[in-house]
């Protein structure tokens, strides 16, 4: 089966490209920062711990969000090609051999990605060190070294993450029931809601933690209040992403007016797919509304932060910590992007035959896109409300901890620009997808299912 | 009589070097029910749907009711097409996430209009889905789908019902129900249908039938039994290709 993993990575290399990226993306970051590590084995004392705390903040984050984009846009790859398996299976691949061939795609995968990732991480490493320089917190005299660590902790954890990621989604995909629908159909199986949702309220209950602790614990503390803060955001952020199809149900219910009687028919039809298909629309909730409460809080946070700060004596590694909120921000917004338009894409071309149909029942082009965009509306005011909400598990106990205001002073305009952001990936991806798929006649869509 | 849909030289070439369509015209007259049939690759299929506008011929006209479809735009095609001209498809083209009742109304209030709840009522319950209007069709035998595919054909009153291979998934008592049904609105309520299809069985319930071979016509047939339909159809290949237009 290994080799007819290897077959598909070869000849249908389109399906793992998302996958690649986001593998590629993450093994550069973590040899980037990791590198810093092997770095900082000759340093002095000072520079080391600011090259430490520096890999230690940056490589964390870039953790999170490797498992979370690796995670999402295999399973995704894999969703796709359900056809495929399924069809494997029917000529004798036994649910082994089709776990054994999706788990060493991934592999293959993460590998090839962590290797081209290389030289990458190797120059961004030498930029990170740059930068560090720069601001004083590393002395001019160290050399850039990228060693064992960079090398074991970007392989690592890029492998492990897409060996994880692939036997869950080869778990899932190669459930009796998963392999016993139909070609073409989705598996209407629902998954877990309660273990989804017990989640959830452990992530947000972390979170809430987190926030209390940063306007009691942390009150007075400056700039140390940065660290819980910052996970406050973090953790509602994900409890609240794992909540994106209760969101998604609720803000269509409190819209479907409006959307009526923009959309008409086309409304209408809006509100019946998210309806009818809440799971797969909530997939394209998560990216949006984590991408708008991490950015959103940590911004926010940061120009709290800059104005507390102002005349005042600050610790040296804050300028580190500045520099390393706008590169998570930066970080966020790349693979937010990658995992965005990759779900949405996916789940848009799933929707060929769909479309195809309502075109045959007397749809236009023009009525679908503007269902699609009502659709996405819909997924992007889920999205933004659910990451303000988040953000505010930063920006309030934070403003409260550090100038002791809780509503910061700060412009909306950097709130609008994420918040435009959001909309705009959104709407070009779904938007795009879907302009695609309405190409051609109907008739040969239909059967292509 | 006037004719409901009318072929002139219709002309259909893939990527320019299969012909699927040679030169076809014919004509069905309102109110007639016909069946059109050949083997697998005699362009029967193609012929349907560049006539419904579902694909564009590469020559000829297609004329709906007086209206010239070729002519127009795709969009304007769809437009027309909603209110002008009713679907039947092999496997029923329901929309999953849609009751029956919705399904139903869906090309009249894709036009934008406000479907007559009456009509809507009346048109369900003549086709026995009375009491499954809520359901959706995942719900539904595959004969009750095909019916509900026949109501939303029904209910914009359309010039011309085009039927593609309607029973191909049904059961022999199904199939029989739904070519009833096409039948009833064809005389019963002066629709206009053309349907393609394989099964002379099926051909057997069309007032005439319409036989074509390598993308030609090659025959017609009045008042057809299977016997008759089954004995032109293996002999297809035999009879010298005649330009067989149906008045």
């Amino acid at each position: 089966m290994i080799s007819v993993a290897l077959r598909n990575l070869r000849h249908r290399p389109g399906g793992f490209v998302a996958t690649f990226l986001s593998a590629f993306l993450g093994a550069t970051l973590l040899m980037a920062f990791a590198s810093l590590l092997d770095t900082s084995r000759g340093a002095d004392s000072a520079s080391a711990s600011s090259l430490a705390t520096t890999a230690g903040v940056g490589g964390g984050w870039c953790l999170v969000i490797v498992a979370f984009a690796v995670t999402s846009t295999l399973s995704l790859a894999v969703r796709q090609r359900a056809d495929q398996i399924t069809l494997l299976h029917r000529v004798g691949a036994a649910r082994r051999q089709l776990r054994r061939m999706i788990v060493g795609e991934s592999a293959a995968v993460a590998l090839i990605a962590s290797a081209v990732a290389v030289p990458a991480g190797l120059a961004l490493g030498r930029v990170l060190l740059q930068l560090l320089r720069n601001t004083g917190q590393a002395a001019e005299s160290i050399d850039y070294a990228f060693g064992p660590i960079a090398l074991s902790v970007g392989f690592g954890v890029t492998l492990l993450g897409a060996l994880i990621a692939g036997i869950a989604a080869a778990r899932r995909t190669t459930t009796p029931q998963g392999l016993g629908f139909s070609l073409g159909d989705p598996p209407s199986a629902r998954r877990r809601p309660r273990a989804r949702r017990l989640f959830a309220a452990l992530f947000l209950l972390i979170g809430a933690n987190c926030a209390v602790l940063t306007a009691t614990l942390m009150d007075g503390k400056g700039i140390d209040a940065m660290q819980t803060a910052g996970q406050a955001g973090i953790w509602a952020a994900i409890g609240l992403a794992l909540l994106a199809p209760e969101l998604l149900r609720l803000v269509t219910a409190v819209l479907a007016v409006p959307v009526r009687a923009i959309g008409g028919v086309a409304g209408e039809l809006a509100l019946l797919t998210v309806h009818s298909r809440a799971r797969q629309l909530a997939s394209a909730v998560m990216p949006v509304l984590i991408f708008t409460g991490v950015a959103t809080g940590t911004v926010y946070m940061q120009a709290i932060e800059n104005k507390a700060a102002a005349g005042q004596v600050e610790p040296d590694y804050a300028q580190d910590i500045k520099t390393l909120n706008y590169v998570v921000v930066g970080m966020i917004t790349l693979f937010v992007a990658i995992m965005l338009i990759n779900t949405l894409i996916a789940a848009t071309a799933r929707r060929r035959q769909e479309f195809a149909q309502q075109r045959l029942a007397g749809a236009t082009r023009g009525q679908l896109l503007a269902m699609v965009a009502l659709e996405g509306l819909l997924v992007t005011v889920t999205g933004a409300l659910g990451g303000t909400a988040a953000a505010m598990f930063t920006i309030l106990p934070f403003g409260a901890a550090r100038a002791d205001r809780i509503w910061p002073e700060s412009t909306p305009a950097a709130y609008l620009t994420i918040l435009a952001i959001a909309v705009a990936l959104t709407a070009a991806a779904m938007l795009g997808a879907t302009r695609r798929t309405v190409r051609g006649p109907a008739t040969a869509a239909v059967h292509a299912g | 009589m006037t004719d409901a849909v009318y072929l002139e030289s219709l002309s259909k070439t893939y990527d320019g070097t299969v012909v699927a369509l040679d030169g076809v015209t014919a004509a069905f007259a309102a109110g007639s029910f016909t069946a059109v049939m050949g083997p697998s690759g005699s362009g029967k299929s193609t012929l349907l749907q560049c006539a419904a506008g579902l694909d564009r011929p590469t020559a000829g006209r297609v004329v709906i009711d007086g209206t010239e479809l070729t002519a127009t735009s795709d969009t304007e095609m769809t437009k027309f097409r909603r209110l002008r001209v009713g679907f039947v498809f092999q496997d029923y083209n329901l929309l999953p996430s849609l009751t029956v009742e919705q399904n139903v109304v869906l090309p009249v209030r894709l036009a934008g209009r406000r479907p007559d709840r009456r009509r809507v009522k009346e048109i369900i319950d003549q086709l026995g889905l009375g009491d499954r209007r809520h359901a959706t069709p995942e719900k539904l035998s595959g004969g009750q789908r095909q019916r509900v595919a026949v109501a939303r054909a029904l209910i914009t009153e359309p010039a011309v019902i085009f039927a593609d291979e309607p029973t191909g998934a049904l059961d022999m008592r199904s199939a029989r129900e739904v070519l009833a049904l096409l039948r009833t609105a064809v005389h019963q309520y002066g629709r206009t249908v053309v349907m393609v299809t394989h099964d002379p069985l099926a051909a057997a319930h069309a007032d005439a039938v319409l036989f074509l071979a390598d993308g030609r016509l090659a025959g017609s047939l009045r008042a057809p039994t299977v016997d008759a339909v089954a004995e032109r159809l293996a002999h297809l290949g035999d009879t010298t290709r005649g330009i067989g237009a149906l008045a």
